[in-house]
């Protein structure tokens, strides 16, 4: 499978050499730079920023992708929320919960990944195909005709995923069910496919 | 709604003076509110010849090269992106009476008030910390 080569990274910002509290501080400003959905690459020296760059994102809602280190240097990646993303629309009515999902791996069911390669490569649920939600109508396109058979589909929060699920249901698709609780809270097989 | 961070520097010399502001500075990067009450000793910190003031305790002089290695920034240079961040630096009335100092010994971002006014904003505080 193709590692993703982490060139889909919108800002980057040098911190090698620098000590706490300085990476988060220049963290915390590079963020503010960039729009909900892009990605922030972080280099750092300092081996305490492996531990705080984490906990800074977790604790400000920033979707931390991952680190990568290579002879002391660390590159930390992290996605921007949209933090005031929170409108009600109509959902999807069929979703699954992540224990129903687990029972169901076993029969190889087909699990679409909806979110952006790079949050893909860092982790996703075995066998999942990767199909950014930008791109699952040229995906259905390609289908030429709907499938019948059980499509879970899966993203980080549920959101983009319950997208997706109106998507194929319009196209006809009548199997289709919302992995509800999202990547965030999976507990289950993970599988990365990361390479500087 | 975000986090607020109350602290009290009740000390001086290079050593507080870090404590107090790299909490503060990561307190900011993860949107909190943060104010600082500055009293006794710890009015060094902000006064606006600071760096003459605030030196390693005796003995630990040595610090200052790990400081330097570690490519610590200034205490001056973490004060001023304190106040671009909006941290609150507040000197104690009482304190400054005693030592015969006015507004003018400190930096033009301090705001002078007694305790009642760092206990408004801490009553309301997530985390109150004291150095």
């Amino acid at each position: 499978m193709k590692a993703y080569v982490l060139e889909q990274v919108d800002k980057r910002v040098d911190c090698r050499g620098l000590s706490c509290p300085m990476p988060i501080v220049k963290t915390k400003r590079a963020i503010d730079e960039i729009q909900p959905g892009q990605v922030l690459e972080v280099s750092a020296t300092d081996p305490g920023s492996v531990a705080d760059v984490k906990s800074w994102a977790q604790r400000t809602g920033h979707q931390f992708l991952g680190t990568i280190e290579e002879a002391g240097l660390f590159k930390h990646y992290i996605r921007r929320a949209d933090l005031s993303d929170v409108k009600e629309m109509k959902k999807h009515p069929h979703t699954v919960s992540h224990k129903h999902l687990l029972q169901k791996l076993s029969e190889k069911p087909l699990i679409l990944d909806v979110r952006e390669p790079m949050e893909y490569s860092f982790g996703h649920i075995p066998g999942a195909k990767s199909i950014a939600l930008g791109k699952i109508r040229d995906w259905i396109a390609e289908l030429k005709e709907p499938s019948h058979a059980e499509i879970y589909v899966v993203c980080q929060t549920g959101n983009r995923s319950d997208m997706a699920c109106q998507i194929l249901h319009e196209h006809g698709f009548s199997r289709v069910f919302n992995v509800i609780e999202g990547m965030q809270n999976w507990q289950g097989p993970i599988e990365k496919n990361v390479a500087l | 709604m975000g986090k607020r961070v109350a602290i009290i520097a009740s000390h001086g010399g290079v050593e507080t003076a870090y404590k107090v502001m790299n909490i503060a500075m990561a307190a900011t990067a993860t949107d909190a509110q943060v104010g600082i009450f500055f009293t006794f000793d710890g009015l060094d910190i902000i006064r606006n010849n600071a760096s003459e003031l605030l030196s390693f305790a005796s003995g630990k002089e040595h610090y200052a090269e790990g400081f330097k290695k570690a490519n610590v920034p200034p205490v001056e240079q973490m004060i001023q992106m304190a106040v671009e961040s909006g941290v609150r630096l507040i000197a104690c009335q009482m304190t400054m009476d005693v030592m015969g100092l006015t507004k003018q010994d400190f930096l033009d971002e301090v705001e002078v008030a007694g305790a009642m006014t760092f206990l408004d904003f801490a009553y309301d505080a997530d985390i109150t910390l004291t150095f």
